[in-house]
This record gives structure tokens, C-alpha cells and sequence, in this order.
């Protein structure tokens, strides 16, 4: 199966150790990963801002730029779900907006939404991964964020009267040593929302602070999550208040010792 | 005109005890909503019916509006239907004068807010009595609610203390709760026992029995319709269930959503006026028809009002009602707001993170967030979008449309790292007022790749 | 075209894709002890059951349990103490001042302690207005869940309730208190 590694704009920007972690924790799977050029974004700040018709670009590159893969890998569960949920209606000209159906356009036929998913589902559901190397002797609180729970349910929403599960600290407990926590709310939203962040910016800062002091209320050492752009707004939020909370994407606990 | 959402929200929190006080508070609120619904196994399964059942209805509704009229007709209640607020006001205003009312106690109504009756009523020389606890006390403190189901949540004790202090006499500085509902009860008592007329809304209108169904915890709605000779309910066109095993179905649902109780205390079955007296119901549009011809917004009416929405929705509960700028605040509200006027109600459009709580709290499953983001991509054609927000996607598209750009400033971003602090932070970064910016990688994962470091990092550890 | 034809002719431009009428056919919750059960919910919606033992009086109980009351309202045949049948009255606003009502429920709901009652009494106020509520129910009369209650519930006289413990009000600063504008305490006897 060949498999084609996304990473997100902010990662690459921010966040390459991230990125460095996917790739050696799915060589190590023995997976045959690539990642193909040129790459930027997925489109979804704008989109979630109101512009998907400045997504609808980056959804076409994206979409050709995958062409080739079987599968398409992202340590991003937000973009992963922004994906499989909102490209095929933005390629298709925009059944979720109010646009016309743009039928001028060359009929572009979208199948990365069927072949993404997020580095935890990949390892969870299809690979099915039962062992992992790596020691990790730290207490985690595990951030579930909010697409990563309610888009591609990750984890039970805590909405839902349904069976309790994680598939992240499922692959969490494959690590040795490590101690596994969540905080009081456990799936509350942490603030960050995209371009929420930068608009309403006294609620989402307020959010974070809150989540920051409850993931260190656990008495964690690290904060771990699927999602680096929640990260990076705690993170963000966590050294502005001199807060003592350290942050690692799930992908560089997994990818431990490789 | 009211603040946009983002500046209101700010306000609220400058309070930030009582702004801590309201998020906590009302996340008790739903923490109580989350054990009930694990009381009930089959609770899933309760929502999926909800919205079945409330597709179905909406998408027969013709049907169904028809045969409670039919049913309530024969029961002896007389039913009107009213296009919009204007007419529904028009109506309520004849059937009081008709019967010689001077005086109306009122229990809580969305809808009748929505018409904004009651100054209507009052300019006509009726003598309105909200008789909901909640209510009261915002109709003697002269404001609208903030919460639909805790209509005056961001009052405080003392702050109701001074209004019942000033409005009914109470003992000065006493506070206590349950002193000042003795005192409203009392007072309210005496209005009861003098009321002309009494008016209710409607949680639901049974379609095969004609019954319409009201439930409250305090049981004013029930004192009111048992001691006034004439009862006048008020329903919107989308409270309409076809028949008692749909009743079952929403009895189960309504109070373990909005306050985490197993049932409102009552649950009330008005079938027909009481022997001697009047009964009308008016059946109102008010733009109900129109958001259900909106593909893209008709699920908001299944929506059953008991605002697990608010009390699950971060935006809400780090806001407060007032920062909202339609009169139901939160998820629902703005979809409510959006739908009746989007010009007057774009600037709520930002209260939302996109948690999708709301849709998993949702007793009907409508597809709240899904219609904001929605709402969204609407707004640039309807001239509402918010500039500095296109600004930023146009800047982003040209970004990430061209590769070279896109890598030249993966490789420049660094240097803001070490820009001189005023430079970085200032008013223009939003981002940076209370956080500290990305610590930008000296060298991306794009570049990285390309120098072949990706795959040597792998090969040095094998 | 009047106001109903209008609407009604608006609603038939609908816009959300078909979708029967599901059947309302589930595997609903259903308790070992309906009894047991029902008095905890009871409970914790503030009200309280109380399972009077074989050969006793009500009537005993009733005073018991409420032994202030001097204005007692009921027009059930084996209420004794009442004071006052509201049947009586020529005014519903004349059950202002009652301390007592005692009235018999038709079943009760395990699942939320509630209570059917319907109109057995002249004026249904008498349901409301009391300071205090004391239901009759007989122990074979509680049914497991809505669905099952919905099975059963007839309405008489145009009217129906299920009452669930008492009147209570939380709108001041979320603090709850019993007793807004119904009964401030309700007890149900299980005969």
C-alpha cells in the first residue's frame, strides 16, 4: 500500500519534529510512505472562516497531489475531518454554501476524502498496531480535541451515552512507563477554533487558560494530543502566563525511541 | 445598535468572577443532563427518534397542523392561525378585549417574546403579569432574558434581592433564595386570583388528540389556566407531534436535556376549556414556512427549546445572553436569529469554535454547528462577511496557492522569532494580546525533506 | 385565502427529503422494583412515597405526616380528615387558604416519579393551588417508563397532568427551592 503523508501548513511552519515523528514511526510500521510536492494547505482556516471558495483551490491541488495514493496520512485529526467531510462538497462546487453549483468548472472527481485519515485512526483501524517499541516515563494528559472527538470520534464524546473509548490512549498504553491522564471536561473545546482565535480573542484565550490549568491539575508532566493547532493555542496561551505545561504531539510519544 | 458578538463577549468577561460563576454554573447545569441521559440506556436510540420523528412531521406538517386544528376544534377550543407576529399580536389583543380582559398572567413564552407582545398588550391598556419566577423578575428589572431556560442566569441573588427590596417590599439585604420565592409567591398568588385571562405557549401540540402540552416546574402556567376563566395559548407552526407515542418519546427527553431532571414537574394536558370558560390556540408562521423551505436551515425546527445547546456551548457560557444579539442566545439562537433577519443577527455568527458539542447534546439532532459554518460561507454574498476575515483567506489562498511563495515564507517565518517584541505584538495581532506566537522551526518539515533529513533522521536510528 | 390556507400552502413547498414516521417501538428501561424505584426518583425530584402498611388508615398517615394542616381539601369517599369538599365550592379562587389536598393518582412512572392524575374534582386548581399534595396511588399502578405511561394515560374532562414531586424553581442564581406557585412539599401514599 503506498501512502501519501499531508502535513499541515502549521506543522511544517511550527511544528517539523512532528511531521520527522510520523514518518519514522510509520517506516518503522513497515508502511511505504512519500511525501509528495508541492504541498501547502488543506484549505480549512478560510473555509471555517466563511471562505470556502478560497479553499476550493487548495482542495483541487490537494486532490491531484494525492492521485496516486492509496492512502493518505496526516497527524492532524481537524484536518483529516476537514477533509473527509467538507472536500467533496467544496470540489463539487459548494452544496454547503450558498454558491451556484459552479458547473463550468472541469468536473474534478474527489477521492482524497475517501482515502484520509488521521495518524491515530491509521494506526488504530487500520493498521491495527498491538506493540510499539518505545519508553515513554512520564505522566500525559491526553487533550482530545474537538474534530478529532465529534468529527472523526476518536473518542467517546462525552455528549453521547455510549461506550467510554480512546483510540489515542489506546495506542498511548502500546508506549512503556507511561501514565495516562485526562483532565476535569475532558473533551471541552481548549479555545483555539482557527480564525475564532484571532476573532473572538478575549473568549478563546479565557478557554485556554482554563484548559491549560486543567490538564496541569492532572499533575502531568506533558500535554499530548492529536492536534498540533490546539497545542500550539495552549502552548501559546501556557508561556504568555508562565504556566509550567509542556506540550508533544501523540505522533512523538508513539514515534519514542525510533 | 448592539456590539457584534466578539466586542459583547470582551465586556462579559472584564467580570471575570461572575464570568467564572456563569461558565460554572452552567456546566454544572449540563453535567446534570449527562448523568441523566447515562440513566437511560436506550438514550441514543431516544434522539434518533426524536429527529425522525420531527423530520417527518415538519415534512408533513400541512398534515398534521390540519388534524390538531380539526381534533382541537372538536374538543371545543378555538384556533387561529397567524401569518406573522403582527397577526398573532392583532388576534391575542381581540380575543382579551372580546372577553373584557383587564388583566393577563402570562407564563414563559418564546414566542410571545419573539412578537414582543407584551408591549403591545400593555399600549392597549392590559395589564401584563409574566408569572415565571424568571420572567418576573426580569419584567420588574425592565430587561429581556438571557438564557431560555434560566431566563435572568446573569443575575445575581443580591441583584434580585434589591429589585424585590424596592418592587415588593422585601426585607432589605436579605438575599436568600428561597426567601425571595416565598415572597414572589405570594405576590404572584394574589395576581393569579385576579386575572382576567391567563396565557401559555405550547412544548407540544398533539395532532391526533388535539391536546396541547405544557410543561413547567414551578406550575405557574398550571395556576393561571386553572383559576382564569379564559386561556389563550400561543404555539409556533413547528411544535406540532403527531401523536402520543411521539409525546412519549419528547416527555423523556425535554427535561433530562435542559436541566437534567428526569421530567418538568408538570406535564400538563390541556384538551379542553374548563366547563364554563374559553380555550384558543393560535397557530403562528412568523417565518417558520420560509426557514422550512431553506434546505440548508429547515432542521432548526425540530428544535424542542430546552437549551442543552447554551449550557454545553463554550461560546455561550464564557459570553453570556446578552452578548448575542437576537433574543435566544447561543447554537440555536443564531441559527433562529440568521433565519429571521441575517442583516440585524451576522455579528453572533462568530460565537462558535466549531466544538460541535452542541450537536452531540442536541436531544433532536439538528445539525447546529454544521449550520453555522454554513451561515458562513453565506455571509460574503449577502455583503455581511467580516473584512479583516476575507483579508486574511485572500492572503492565505495566494499563500498556499503558490508553492514558492508558500516555502519562502516557511523559510523567512523564523525571523519573527526574533523581531523586537512591539513589532510582533501589538493591536493588529489578535493572536498575540493574550498568547505568545508559534515558535516558528528554524527549518520546516518541506525543507527538511528536501535535504534529505527526513529520511536520514530514520536511517540514523535503525 | 385566509391565514390557514396561506400557511398551509407555504408548508407544501417543503424543502427536507422524505422521511417516514418511524416506529416508536424500543427497547425502553424497565425496573426489577417499580416500587423502589419510583420512590427514589420521587425523592430526588423533592418529594417522598411513603408505602402504607396493610390494616393501617390513611387518614392516620395523612396526619401524621402533616400534622399542622387544618384546611384539608379532598373529595375522595375514605378521606376523613378532610375539612373541606371542593366539589363544594363556587369558585375555584375559594381553594386559596386550602393547606392540604388529597386527591387520588390513576399511576405512577418508575422512571421519573411521576404521577397521572386527571380531572376527578370539579376544579382542577385544587391540583395546584394547596400549600401541600398528598396522591393516593396503589402499588400495582406504577408503569416502567413514558412509553408505557403514554400506553395508559386517558385523559378525562379535557385534562390531564403527570406531576413529578413538587413545584420548584431554580431561577435565582441556579439555587434550587421548593415551592414557586404549586405545592411546596408532595407526598405519595402507596396503597
Amino acid at each position: 500500500m503506498r501512502v501519501g503523508l499531508f502535513i499541515p501548513c502549521y506543522i511544517n511552519a511550527a511544528y517539523p519534529e512532528v511531521g520527522i515523528a510520523t514518518f519514522k514511526l510509520l517506516e518503522h510500521l513497515g508502511v511505504d510512505i512519500d511525501y509528495p510536492l508541492p504541498q501547502t494547505c488543506c484549505g480549512q482556516p478560510m473555509a471555517n472562516a466563511g471562505f470556502e471558495t478560497s479553499a476550493l483551490p487548495l482542495a483541487r491541488r490537494l486532490d491531484a497531489l494525492f492521485a496516486p495514493y492509496e492512502r493518505v496520512v496526516t497527524p492532524s485529526a481537524s484536518c483529516a475531518a476537514f477533509i473527509r467531510i467538507h472536500h467533496p462538497a467544496i470540489l463539487a462546487g459548494g452544496d454547503t454554501g450558498s454558491r451556484a453549483k459552479n458547473q463550468t468548472e472541469d468536473e474534478h472527481p474527489c477521492h482524497t476524502h475517501e482515502k484520509i485519515v488521521d495518524l491515530c485512526e491509521f494506526l488504530h483501524d487500520v493498521l491495527r498496531v498491538t506493540a510499539l517499541p518505545g519508553v515513554f516515563p512520564h505522566r500525559v494528559s491526553i487533550h482530545n480535541s474537538c474534530h478529532g472527538v465529534r468529527e472523526l470520534r476518536l473518542s467517546s464524546a462525552s455528549e453521547l451515552n455510549i461506550p467510554r473509548y480512546s483510540k489515542i490512549a489506546a495506542l498511548l498504553a502500546l508506549v512503556r512507563g507511561i501514565d495516562i491522564t485526562e483532565p476535569e471536561r475532558p473533551d471541552e473545546c481548549c479555545g483555539f477554533g482557527g480564525m475564532f482565535a484571532v476573532e473572538v480573542p478575549a473568549v478563546s484565550a479565557c478557554m485556554g487558560r482554563e484548559k491549560v490549568r486543567r490538564h496541569l491539575a492532572t499533575g502531568a508532566e506533558y500535554i499530548t494530543g492529536a492536534d498540533s493547532s490546539c497545542l500550539m493555542h495552549m502552548q501559546g496561551i501556557a508561556r504568555r502566563e508562565k504556566l509550567p505545561a509542556r506540550f508533544i504531539h501523540v505522533a512523538q510519544i508513539l514515534a519514542s525511541g525510533l | 445598535m448592539k456590539d457584534n458578538y466578539p466586542k459583547a463577549a470582551a465586556r462579559f468577561l472584564r467580570d471575570a468572577e461572575r464570568a467564572k460563576w456563569h461558565d460554572d454554573t452552567l456546566w454544572m447545569v449540563r453535567q446534570k443532563r449527562d448523568a441523566n441521559a447515562r440513566s437511560i440506556p436506550e438514550w441514543e436510540q431516544l434522539r434518533h427518534l426524536a429527529s425522525q420523528i420531527k423530520t417527518h412531521t415538519l415534512l408533513r406538517l400541512d398534515h398534521y397542523l390540519e388534524q390538531f386544528a380539526d381534533s382541537a376544534a372538536a374538543n371545543g377550543i378555538t384556533v387561529h392561525w397567524a401569518a406573522d407576529a403582527v397577526e398573532h399580536n392583532r388576534l391575542v389583543l381581540e380575543i382579551l378585549q372580546s372577553a373584557g380582559v383587564k388583566k393577563l398572567v402570562k407564563s414563559k413564552s418564546m414566542l410571545a417574546e419573539e412578537c414582543h407582545l407584551n408591549p403591545y398588550l400593555q399600549a392597549a391598556g392590559i395589564e401584563v403579569v409574566e408569572s415565571d419566577l424568571g420572567e418576573r423578575i426580569l419584567q420588574l428589572a425592565g430587561q429581556p432574558p438571557s438564557h431560555i431556560v434560566m431566563p435572568a442566569i446573569h443575575l445575581t441573588r443580591q441583584a434580585v434581592g434589591k429589585l424585590f427590596e424596592e418592587k415588593l417590599h422585601t426585607d432589605p439585604g436579605n438575599s436568600d433564595p428561597t426567601y425571595l420565592t416565598r415572597a414572589a409567591r405570594r405576590h404572584l398568588r394574589q395576581h393569579f386570583l385576579t386575572a382576567d385571562a391567563a396565557m401559555t405557549g405550547a412544548n407540544f401540540c398533539v395532532a391526533d388528540s388535539g391536546d396541547v402540552v405544557v410543561c413547567t416546574n414551578e406550575g405557574n402556567a398550571d395556576m393561571g389556566v386553572a383559576l382564569a376563566p379564559l386561556h389563550v395559548v400561543s404555539a409556533g407552526i413547528e411544535k406540532v407531534i403527531p401523536d402520543a407515542g411521539a409525546l412519549a418519546v419528547y416527555t423523556r427527553l425535554l427535561a433530562r436535556s435542559a436541566t437534567g431532571q428526569p421530567v418538568t414537574a408538570y406535564t400538563t394536558h390541556h384538551r379542553a376549556p374548563r366547563p364554563g370558560c374559553q380555550m384558543h390556540v393560535i397557530l403562528v408562521d412568523n417565518g417558520r414556512t420560509d426557514t422550512l423551505a431553506n434546505p440548508e436551515h429547515a432542521q432548526t425546527l425540530k428544535c424542542l427549546r430546552c437549551g442543552a445547546c447554551m449550557n454545553t456551548c463554550p461560546a455561550y457560557r464564557h459570553a453570556g445572553g446578552y452578548a448575542y444579539s437576537y433574543l435566544i442566545p447561543g447554537p440555536i439562537g443564531m441559527q433562529l436569529g440568521m433565519s429571521r433577519d441575517p442583516r440585524a443577527h451576522a455579528g453572533d455568527i462568530p460565537a462558535c469554535s466549531l466544538c460541535y458539542s452542541c450537536n452531540d447534546a442536541c436531544p433532536a439532532k439538528v445539525d447546529l454547528a454544521d449550520q453555522t459554518y454554513r451561515w458562513r460561507q453565506q455571509l460574503d454574498s449577502m455583503h455581511l462577511a467580516s473584512a479583516p476575515k476575507k483579508l486574511i483567506s485572500r492572503v492565505l489562498r495566494l499563500l498556499f496557492t503558490s508553492p514558492k511563495l508558500y516555502e519562502n515564507v516557511l523559510r523567512l517565518a523564523p525571523l519573527v522569532n526574533r523581531l523586537p517584541r512591539f513589532l510582533v505584538y501589538n493591536r493588529l495581532n489578535a493572536w498575540g494580546r493574550d498568547r505568545e506566537m508559534p515558535p516558528f522551526a528554524g527549518e520546516s518539515f518541506t525543507r527538511a525533506w528536501k535535504r534529505g533529513k527526513v529520511k536520514a533522521s530514520r536511517e540514523k536510528s535503525k | 385565502m385566509t391565514h390557514k390556507d396561506e400557511i398551509l400552502a407555504r408548508l407544501r413547498r417543503r424543502a427536507i427529503p422524505d422521511c417516514p414516521m418511524p416506529d416508536v417501538c424500543l427497547e425502553a428501561i424497565t425496573y426489577p422494583d417499580k416500587v423502589k424505584q419510583f420512590t427514589e426518583t420521587l425523592r430526588l425530584v423533592g418529594g417522598d412515597a411513603v408505602e402504607l402498611t396493610p390494616g393501617d388508615d390513611p387518614n392516620r398517615l395523612l396526619r401524621e405526616l402533616y400534622p399542622d394542616a387544618r384546611v384539608i381539601a379532598s373529595n375522595l369517599p375514605g378521606v376523613t380528615i378532610a375539612t373541606v369538599n371542593p366539589d363544594d365550592l363556587a369558585d375555584p379562587r375559594d381553594l386559596d387558604g386550602v393547606h392540604l389536598a388529597v386527591v387520588a393518582g390513576d399511576f405512577g412512572v418508575a422512571e421519573n416519579g411521576a404521577v397521572w392524575i386527571t380531572h376527578n374534582t370539579k376544579e382542577r386548581a385544587l391540583y395546584f393551588i394547596p400549600d401541600y399534595l398528598a396522591i393516593l396511588l396503589h402499588r400495582a399502578d406504577i408503569v416502567n417508563n413514558m412509553h408505557e405511561a403514554y400506553g395508559r394515560a386517558r385523559v378525562s374532562a379535557g385534562f390531564g397532568v403527570f406531576i413529578s414531586g413538587p413545584s420548584k424553581t431554580a431561577d435565582i442564581e441556579q439555587s434550587l427551592v421548593i415551592g414557586a406557585h404549586g405545592a411546596k412539599g408532595l407526598t405519595v401514599i402507596i396503597l
